[in-house]
């Protein structure tokens, strides 16, 4: 499959990167020579130095024999015109394209569909905010995201020293958290990712992914032996395009929140739209300011500015004045692993949510939702099992399955499904898989085999396994 | 610097080269001849100490892409370990009183010099031969590149490796990724390969002879299985078809693949082709002005001749038809200033490469136009495409150091004894890949009367020509070697 990717920037970098390891065959156009050199040197793609906007260079990129454009360059009307011309050289074409600005959100659908013939126009600051909510929802946890339609939901939290589940064999789980069910998927120790076995000890300091009901949540966070500290004064620093759309969010949620904005016009502008929310003119890292606001009463501190080094120090300082949780939205990749070092929270990036959405979109009708996990070294994805699938109709012990890939959830209708080596797949069943990168390719190309075969011949007891588009 | 990675890499090369070894002992069986005791001896030993290699150096830790200079790195070890292991076949099998022999036949063949030191080719048994005439023949294309298309794991920083092989101040990239470039080079070499074979066979000689002789034309190589080399056939059809196919060989392999997909116009337009087949034709043309009347009395024999020798030096295959040490002057001042020139980048050839040459020339009229226009916004280009600033510099920095190294081996191989012609056009002909100089080691001669000391210059000067310096080079800067 080849793919052209316009934009050799974070966004076009990292999706090339993985398209690379999932062997795609990747072109990069760029108008830098610079971020050309870097791509060449270190990923192997083939690039094309010029602007992605021109039929010419999207020609000798290949367009033609091309089956997929990401417009992801941080210009929307360049993205939007290397689509205008894809479509014209091109028209069997899918189409995807990166935009920004909040103008032409309301106009998404009517752009993709009828203007541009684009399969989908990633608009990253929507999902950000989403995160943002779900950390805000239950802020005890490192990451969250959701599956199934939001029923499941997959958690990062971090085991404390004191915690009761410190030192505790992973076959005696259930001891503990009887009827309410929990797969722990990895564990990341000592910043290696580990697919751990049913004797395997858990460890304080361990960072679990585990997936459980969306419901039960609350409840397993108090197994772990913490308090639950719910979230309902909000400080936004930064009033900006996704700082205004938070604060507006949290407004119709009824959270306390205040905006910080530097600017004076936008200030006044904030406080024109946001009804309840309480805007304040001046800098994020004004300490004054802050202390006057009593930081230390708010529950949260989010920094949404567009400069992630004045997002860092707000958030330093804020925690030095004794603000509970920070978030900091960030846009170097190099910059994320540094951050929580130096104990900030959580991180938000719309370049990864960029990442994301697209990389999910690409595996679309094989994979329903993916997310990466761990730095990129393992992910977590759901896809549906078809009526001869070969994870159907045998009990998972039995099956031949990647041994670093792991089935952590059952959906059936309703109903959700914690395995065990007893259980067995039924068709139609929602499947939430965690595999590591080295083996999501085995997971995808072993059920991509399945699926020809679907056509080709049908041997009985062969069964066999094929993804659904959602 | 990983350097257990580095040598579980080579270990595995090591392992494909002595698989090779399999192609001449199937001829040695067919033949029935005394070489196939060494070439079993030898492939043995190469797999093994292949195999050592790779299995010692496991379990090192191989995340994250091959580096700049691990690439380059890489590249020389690979390329040093094939040329002695590639010696094995003729040690064993006896045909050299010292290993230096066998090292320089080695060198001489996968660096597709064609620099012999055999007095007499035709007594040597068929296996040896053919192993003789496939190192040319990996080597064209190279190793490096070979396994670039074979091995699935080289993908990532492949780049960095085939930038190191791949001649030519700027390397392109025919798809997407490397492996899939790497295996259309291939397929066009074998492509041509074949033909050429198949033309050869057509023309009189057996399939042992046809290969050999297409390894030799199609690496630009010259080893011949006759003391005579082409002149041995002495037939106008053979010389045109080797004539034909070293002028392929010559050009740049991405431009014969646009060619087969039915884009010739790309070639046509490309302006480094251009100049080669311009220089081609025009060298042939005062050549056979020249030698007419004073070594041949027909105007087309003095073509044919003239012709098959420019393509030869040109191209820095380095076959013959004629002593050309009997031409007027004239005619051998132009086939030494081949001898500098070389092929296409991107080719099998030698040399300092038609594509640095244009460039220097390019940027030396670039000087007296800004004389003439000082205002003059200038940028210097290749057809539509402008040439880097960074660009320029790595040729100029390449030609130096070409140059200095040139002349730091032609004092070194002066001082073993060596008169002058003969150390001067041996070590033109070594760096230049191209086989055949003048004096002592002319057409007619060989390098068997060479001292061991300078032939080892002559090695070292054959392996910096074909990787082009800078992969050999850098491995003697201690800088290399700082964390």
């Amino acid at each position: 499959m080849r793919i052209v990717i316009v934009g050799a920037g974070e966004v076009g970098f990292h999706i090339a990167q993985r398209l690379v390891l999932e062997k795609k065959e990747v072109v990069v156009i760029d108008k830098d020579e610079t971020a050309i050199a870097r791509l060449m040197e270190r990923l192997d793609v083939q690039t094309m130095q010029g602007s992605g906007a021109s039929p010419k260079i999207l020609l000798a990129a290949g367009i033609r024999e091309a089956q997929i454009l990401l417009a992801v360059t941080d210009n929307d009307e360049a993205n939007l015109i290397a689509c205008i011309f894809a479509n014209l050289l091109a028209p069997k074409l899918q189409k995807i394209v990166r935009l920004r600005n909040e103008d032409y959100h309301e106009y998404q659908d009517a752009l993709a569909k009828d203007i541009l013939d684009v399969s989908l126009v990633a608009n990253p600051d929507y999902e950000v905010i989403q995160t943002l909510l779900r950390l805000i929802e239950t802020p005890d946890v490192e990451e969250i995201s959701d599956f199934a339609g939001g029923q499941i939901r997959l958690v990062r939290k971090k085991l404390a020293d004191a915690s009761p589940l410190n030192g505790l064999q992973l076959l005696n789980l259930p001891r503990i958290f009887q009827d309410t069910r929990i797969v722990i998927g990895a564990i990341i120790r000592n910043e290696q990712l580990i697919i751990p076995k049913g004797d395997d000890r858990l460890q304080g300091g361990d960072n679990l992914y585990f997936v459980c009901e969306k419901n039960d949540l609350r409840k397993i966070i108090g197994l772990f032996g913490e308090k639950i500290h719910p979230v309902k004064n909000i400080l936004i620093v930064g009033g900006g395009k996704i700082g205004y759309r938070l604060a507006q969010t949290l407004d119709r949620l009824h959270y306390h929140t205040k905006v910080v904005e530097k600017d004076p016009v936008r200030s006044g502008y904030l406080s024109t739209r946001l009804h309840r929310t309480i805007v304040l003119q001046g800098d994020g890292t004004d300490v004054e300011l802050l202390e006057q606001e009593n930081i230390r009463s708010m529950d949260m501190v989010i920094a949404m500015t567009g400069d992630e080094e004045l997002n860092i120090l707000s958030c330093l300082l804020a925690k030095r004045l004794g603000a509970p949780k920070t978030v900091v939205r960030i846009n170097k990749f190099a910059y994320m692993s540094l951050v929580k070092t130096i104990g900030i929270d959580y991180i938000v990036s719309t370049r990864m949510a960029a990442v994301n959405s697209i990389l999910r979109f690409i595996r679309q009708g094989k994979i329903i939702s993916t997310v990466a996990i761990a730095g990129e070294e393992a992910e977590v994805l759901e896809a549906v099992a078809q009526d001869n699938s070969a994870i159907v109709g045998a009990p998972l012990k039995k099956l031949k399955f990647p041994k670093a890939a792991i089935i952590l959830c059952i959906i059936r209708g309703e109903e959700v499904i914690i395995p065990t080596g007893e259980s067995i797949i039924q068709p139609r069943d929602h499947l939430v898989i965690m595999a590591t990168r080295a083996t999501i390719l085995q997971v995808e190309e072993s059920l991509r085999v399945k699926i020809n075969r679907k056509n080709s011949l049908s041997l009985p007891g062969l069964p066999k396994v094929t993804w659904e588009r959602s | 610097m990983r350097w257990g990675f580095l040598l579980n890499i080579v270990g595995l090369l090591l392992v494909c080269i002595g698989l090779t070894m399999l192609l001449p002992l199937g001829w040695a069986l067919y033949y029935q001849d005394e070489s196939r005791l060494p070439l079993i001896v030898s492939l043995a030993a190469t797999v093994a100490a292949g195999g050592l290699m790779y299995g010692l150096t496991r379990n090192q830790d191989y995340s994250g892409a091959i580096s700049h200079r691990e690439g380059m790195a890489i590249t020389a070890l690979g390329w040093l370990a094939t040329c002695i292991f590639g010696a094995l076949p003729f040690y064993f099998g006896g045909v050299f009183p010292s290993p230096i022999d066998c090292l320089f036949e080695s060198f001489s063949g996968f660096t597709t010099t064609g620099a012999s030191v055999f007095t007499d080719v035709e007594i040597v048994p068929k296996g040896l031969l053919f192993w003789r005439s496939l190192t040319h023949w990996l080597g064209g294309m190279g190793i490096i590149v070979l396994s670039l298309a074979i091995l699935p794991f080289l993908g990532i920083g492949g780049m960095q490796l085939y930038k190191a092989e791949v001649p030519g101040p700027v390397v392109d990239k025919l798809r997407p990724r490397i492996k899939d470039t790497a295996i259309i080079l291939w397929q066009v070499y074998i492509l041509f390969s074949a033909a050429e074979t198949a033309l050869l066979m057509l023309g009189g000689m057996d399939l042992f002879e046809a290969l050999c002789h297409t390894f030799g034309t199609m690496a630009t190589g010259g080893f011949s299985t006759k003391n005579a080399s082409i002149a041995y056939y002495a037939s106008a059809y053979i010389d045109g078809v080797i004539t034909l196919f070293m002028v392929i060989a010559g050009i740049n392999f991405t431009l014969h693949f646009q060619l087969l997909r039915g884009r010739p116009l790309i070639m046509w337009r490309d302006p480094e082709f251009r100049f080669y087949l311009g220089l081609f034709l025009g060298f042939s043309l005062i050549i056979s002005l020249s030698v007419y009347r004073t070594a041949y009395d027909s105007l087309g024999g003095s073509l044919q001749y003239a012709a098959f020798q420019v393509a030869s030096i040109l191209t820095t295959t380095g076959y013959a038809t004629a002593d050309y040490e009997l031409w007027p002057p004239l005619a051998q001042c132009i086939l030494v200033l081949c001898m500098f020139i070389g092929g296409c980048a991107g080719s099998t050839g030698g040399g300092i490469k038609c594509m640095r040459l244009l460039l220097l020339i390019k940027q030396a009229y670039q000087e007296l136009f800004r004389l003439i226009h000082p205002r003059a916004v200038i940028r210097l280009k290749l057809g539509e495409q402008v040439v880097s600033p960074e660009v320029m510099s790595s040729i100029w920095g390449f030609f130096l150091l070409w140059l200095g190294l040139f002349f730091i081996s032609v004092f070194v191989v002066a001082a073993t004894g060596v008169d002058v012609l003969t150390s001067f056009s041996s070590v033109l002909a070594c760096i230049g890949n191209i086989g055949p100089g003048l004096g002592g080691v002319g057409p007619t001669d060989n390098y068997a009367l060479i001292p061991p000391l300078a032939k080892g210059v002559l090695m070292l000067c054959m392996l910096l020509g074909r990787l082009e310096i800078f992969a050999v080079i850098i491995l003697l800067v201690p800088e290399f070697y700082r964390k």
